[in-house]
């Protein structure tokens, strides 16, 4: 459903990421990992189309190129880091900003029935429903990236990005976030691309791994196929698995 | 928020009838509704109401009033999307060169006795809103050279560096051309007096139309307060929404100070209280900081023009007097609240 092909951007003229070539299938989690700098926020920038690219973007079979905005959007949605928060909003107004690119153009621009329907829909699969009318500077940080998540849902997108969303939230709604995440892309035509920083809460998520060193693809493929120690050590510059094991030792020798 | 709403448009509505009664010569509210009716519907007129009351209504105090409203209102929705699109609750269309721009215009008028043929009264309202206006477009032009995604602080650091350039010039005209500095320090503090029908009634459509404009982007509004990059993502194209809805918020700015002057204060502190009684939601930002501002500018004018009277007080520096604690009660005072629970 989403398909790169010999895709290079960047940022003043320097391609950070080359040549991407992957595609990404329905009920498909690709997680991308890889070093600070090695151009994982920039393929997703790419995909969602807010970077100028080389090669190729298809979204079903569609080149995004010849795509509006809206229907991108209607397609493929980012989650990301919690946001600042400049001005104070209600949960529920802050969730149909995510119905902003099925709102229909007319003159007073009003969300329909089914917006509204939807958009309580959302609320109640986060669990924010008795929260919609609270103001959501009040609002705990586990609570705030749930909004933004139903959010990113009310846009009824395909395809879910992810930008490191778990950063800043304790371990609890971490492991939520990425459990939500999994059942939702298991639904018809869906997939998650994501960028997670913890690679425990990353294997949790993803079936299929994409490993980029220096902005190119150094892997790819199912995680159990393609994911050795040496590749990791490879890529961190560190032995990693050696490092999740030691760290598992300590977790086990902790007292019940 | 029905309540709200209705109780905020009744004190729109008093304060337009109060600011019209109340002046040097004292006309009952009652007698300047029946003198409103008379004119607008053709509703009779008790014969108690001295014909003197009826053409100060009319012809002096109902335009001044109105123009207040409308100026209040333009400036501050100017104000409240200016502080939404570019995410920064002090910015405003003086951040970004605009009344730099228009009193560079003035001074050419004032000082250099600059005047347009055919239509020389117009050529202050003219010349101050064509620089105001060419100023910003040259801000915007500038910023979408110097970076091609027109990121915010690049329109509001060259819209900081225009104006202080801007400004210089301005300050060598007044050191250069002493003659009509008086005249140009009270046009650059603003004022509404003795102004006739003839501003208003250009103003009015021009702050209506702009208004309504702005209000068709409630949604991208909203959506741009989280940030450009998840605005786009959700389908928002920025950079033609960012220009339209500059150049409209500076266009209602740059026409308010071309007839006017300029008065600062209200489109910084209108919107944010607008948005803590009303919420940050722009379908309710947009009407009800015209609402609010153009009340509060009644109010101003009206402290202006009674307080030291029968000497007028420039209304900038009224709106700044008032406006300057009641905003930092409002804004503090819940912060502190808040703090503390």
């Amino acid at each position: 459903m989403l398909a790169l092909k010999n895709v290079s951007a960047g940022y003043g003229g320097a391609d950070v990421i080359k040549n991407i070539t992957v595609d990404i299938n329905k009920n498909e989690n690709l997680l991308i990992i890889g070093p600070n700098g090695c151009g994982k926020t920039t393929l997703l920038k790419t995909v969602a189309k807010l970077l100028a690219f080389s090669g190729e973007i298809e979204i079903n079979g569609k080149d995004i190129r010849k795509m509006k905005q809206k229907e991108i959007a209607r397609k493929v949605a980012m989650l990301s880091q919690t946001a600042g928060i400049y001005f104070t909003y209600s949960v529920y107004d802050t969730v149909m900003m995510g119905r902003y690119p099925h709102i229909s153009e007319s003159l007073l621009k009003l969300p329909s029935d089914r917006d509204k329907e939807f958009v309580l829909r959302c609320l109640e699969a986060v669990d924010l429903i008795n929260e919609k009318d609270k103001e959501i500077t009040k609002l705990s940080g586990g609570q705030l990236q749930r909004v933004f998540l139903a959010r990113t849902l009310a846009q009824d997108p395909e395809i879910i990005l992810l930008d490191e969303p778990t950063n800043h939230l304790d371990l609890k709604y971490q492991f939520e976030l990425v459990e939500y995440l999994k059942k939702w892309s298991m639904q018809e035509n869906r997939a998650v691309v994501g960028v997670l920083h913890d690679l425990n809460l990353a294997m949790r998520l993803s079936d299929n791994i994409m490993i980029l060193k220096d902005g190119g693809i150094q892997a790819c493929g199912r995680t159990s196929d393609v994911l050795t120690a040496g590749l990791l050590e490879d890529v961190y510059e560190m032995d990693v698995a050696r490092y999740m094991a030691d760290s598992l030792k300590i977790w086990e020798g902790l007292r019940k | 928020m029905r309540i709200k709403i209705t109780v905020a448009v009744c004190a729109a509505f008093i304060a337009i009838v109060l600011g019209i009664a109340i002046g040097s010569v004292y006309i009952p509210p009652t007698d300047v509704l029946r003198i409103l009716a008379h004119n607008i519907f053709g509703a009779e007129l008790p014969e108690r109401v001295a014909p003197a009351h009826t053409a100060i209504v009319w012809s002096s105090r109902l335009p001044r009033v109105l123009l207040a409203f409308c100026a209040g209102a333009a400036l501050s929705v100017s104000g409240a999307v200016m502080q939404s699109v570019l995410r920064n609750p002090l910015a405003s269309s003086y951040t970004l060169g605009v009344s730099s721009g228009a009193s560079l215009g003035a001074s050419f008028v004032i000082f250099l006795g600059f005047s347009l043929p055919l239509i020389p009264m117009m050529t202050l309202p003219i010349l101050g809103f064509t620089f105001g206006l060419g100023t910003i477009l040259l801000v915007m032009g500038i910023s979408s050279r110097l970076d091609t995604r027109m990121e915010n602080h690049t329109i509001i650091l060259t819209g900081m560096v225009f104006s202080l350039f801007i400004n210089a010039i301005t300050t060598l005209m007044f050191t250069f051309f002493r003659e009509g500095t008086q005249r140009m320090i009270l046009w650059q503090m603003g004022s509404f007096n003795a102004r006739g029908w003839t501003p208003v009634t250009i103003l009015a459509p021009a702050a209506v139309i702009g208004v309504l404009i702005i209000s068709r982007f409630k949604w991208e509004l909203d959506v741009m307060t989280f940030g450009e990059e998840q605005a786009h993502t959700a389908g928002v194209k920025i950079k033609s929404v960012k220009l339209m809805l500059l150049i409209s918020a500076a266009a209602l700015t740059g026409s308010t100070i071309a007839f006017v002057g300029v008065v600062g204060f209200v489109d910084l502190f209108a919107p944010h209280i607008v948005r803590k009684l009303f919420g940050a939601a722009h379908r309710y930002v947009i009407p009800m900081s015209a609402v609010i501002g153009g009340t509060f500018m009644v109010a101003a004018d009206l402290a202006a023009r009674t307080v030291t009277a029968p000497v007028d007080l420039p209304v900038g520096a009224v709106t700044a007097i008032i406006g300057a604690p009641f905003f930092a009660y409002i804004y503090f005072g819940g912060r502190k609240k808040s703090a503390g629970a």
